[in-house]
């Protein structure tokens, strides 16, 4: 028995020994130089030192990728292809990886290290991701614990961005957070207000990044933001929609009815459905009564599940509103914002009314 | 685990005492209450299932627990690297003895896979000696072997 685990020992000393050894050697004296990374088959190219991962080198370049976990592999969102210079698939790879990504040349940018010339291809939109260094403008208290802030873009700047996207949030070190962290929130302006950003923030029990705003910004400071991202946004079809929203998920909403009214898209009957507790909640109000008013397509439905006061809204939780509106919604489309639970039990009752899953919209930012 | 890193406030309080020995002391508590770890798990994720209303309202779960499900987007790391965790605190008030509990997904792997129950004075510290007068005992204890 002795001699096994004096075997096993030595190996693993040893190969811990040639680990080391690997890895103090490459500290030293692995100089990558400089390296091209082609995007989009020369789209943009970059020269970059090499020695990184592809992640942390394209955001020095400005291209963002999205990433839920700042490049520790852990959650497989940071995805684009590698035609070439990538080397191969690493083990940590493999998990958030289906078939036809591998067979693709689909990669996790955390986990490649540029040491050579690099050819890659990652969506368009991403290529319209920008870094903004912005000031802000106004914050508006909505309700208790939800607040609206203005960000205004640096001189010169504009941002381009679908309906319905967000952008990330930069907190600045505050109290005991020592680093920059950054949350995703909805863009609640029109894609037309393109000199401005604005965000509507539901504060969290000790969310990081939304005690920052709630408790320590204020009008005029600076906040980093970059966007926009995501896949949420209104699909080029003729159909009639219906949005649905809770809480601070009414932005997306919002900037998507702000663009219809910009687009002249009058052939597409809209119903908002905004689902709160009760009138306290509300917010915005006024705002789309307004558009109701102006525009025969579009129909804002507020809906309080818990206030026995006299009010002129629809009573009862949003699902059930929705689904007392409806008889068949086979031809509609839905728009959905809100908590995840929200959008699971609204999902039950568009579909259980005919709608398919995939004309059924929602970014869960999960 | 430190407060400002993964979360606002950290995961240990104002327990200055090694990592290893929360653990472990928790641990001995864990045996002396004969309770199984799985099992407090497996409860406080039924009454978090239970508590759970779509417009996270109070829900009074066995005429005796007043629980608020918070469903927030998102998720936060684990501090042993083994995970994502979606958002959402779970605040239950034993309205029988008055003890509060709070926790939520990352608190439950934590508690399961690490048997870490949180350092004094950490706001989601699920204290083995609480939990028995919270929990019903035999819900949560070792089930007897037959």
């Amino acid at each position: 028995m002795t001699p096994i685990i004096t075997a096993v020992l030595v190996l693993s000393a040893l190969s811990g020994i040639l680990t080391l050894l690997l890895l103090v050697a490459e500290f030293f004296f692995a100089s990558y130089g400089e390296c091209t990374i082609d995007v989009n088959k020369g789209e943009k190219t970059f020269k970059v030192e090499g020695g990184a991962s592809l992640l942390t080198t394209l955001a020095g370049q400005k291209l963002f990728l999205p990433s839920g976990c700042g490049g520790r592999g852990s959650c497989g969102t940071c995805k684009c292809r590698v035609l070439e210079g990538g080397g191969p698939l690493l083990p940590t790879e493999v998990p958030y990886l289906n078939d036809e990504e591998k067979k693709t040349d689909v990669r996790l940018s955390c986990q490649v290290k540029v040491r050579s010339d690099i050819k890659i291809e990652v969506p368009e939109e991403l290529l319209s991701i920008k870094e903004f260094d912005t000031v802000i403008e106004s914050i508006t208290d909505f309700t208790h614990d939800i607040k609206g802030l203005r960000f205004k873009l640096p001189e010169g700047e504009t941002i381009r961005f679908k309906a319905g996207q967000f952008a990330n949030l930069f907190s600045r070190p505050y109290d005991d957070v020592r680093e920059e962290t950054s949350r995703a929130y909805s863009i609640s302006s029109a894609p037309s207000d393109n000199r401005a950003i604005e965000l509507v923030i539901r504060y969290v029990p000790n969310g990081m990044v939304t005690t920052y705003v709630f408790k320590h910004l204020k009008e005029g400071d600076k906040v980093r933001l970059i966007g926009p991202f995501g896949e949420f946004f209104l699909r080029d079809t003729d159909r009639e929609i219906v949005c649905i929203a809770g809480g601070s998920g009414l932005a997306p909403i919002r900037s998507i009815i702000l663009d219809m009214i910009d687009r002249g898209i009058s052939n597409r009957k809209a119903t908002f459905f905004f689902g709160a507790v009760s009138q306290r909640d509300l917010y915005y109000v006024e705002e789309f009564k307004a558009i109701e008013k102006k525009h025969p397509w579009f129909r804002f439905v507020p809906a309080l599940s818990k206030d026995d006061s006299d009010h002129p809204y629809e009573k009862g939780i949003i699902t059930e509103v929705v689904a007392r509106n409806y008889g068949d919604m086979k031809e509609l489309e839905a728009y959905l914002c809100g908590s995840p639970g929200m959008i699971d039990a609204c999902v039950k009752v568009l579909t259980g009314k005919g709608m398919p899953i995939d004309r059924v919209y929602y970014d869960k930012f999960s | 685990m430190r407060p400002g890193v993964l979360t606002l406030k950290g995961f240990l309080g104002h327990d200055d005492r090694k990592l290893a020995d929360i653990i472990e002391t928790d641990h001995q508590t864990v045996q002396r209450l004969h309770l199984d770890t799985a099992r407090i798990v497996a409860c406080l994720q039924d009454l978090a299932e239970r508590g759970a209303d779509l417009m996270e309202q109070e829900v009074l779960v066995d005429g005796r627990y007043l629980i608020k499900v918070r469903d927030d987007r998102g998720k936060i790391p684990s501090p042993w690297d083994d995970g994502l965790f979606e958002k959402g605190d779970v605040d239950l008030v034993d309205q029988k003895t008055g003890k509060k509990l709070k926790w939520n997904r990352l608190t439950l792997r934590l508690l399961e896979a690490h048997g870490f129950f949180g350092g004094y004075g950490s706001e989601y510290r699920i204290d083995p000696d609480a939990l028995v007068e919270i929990l019903d005992p035999a819900a949560i204890s070792v089930p007897p072997e037959n």
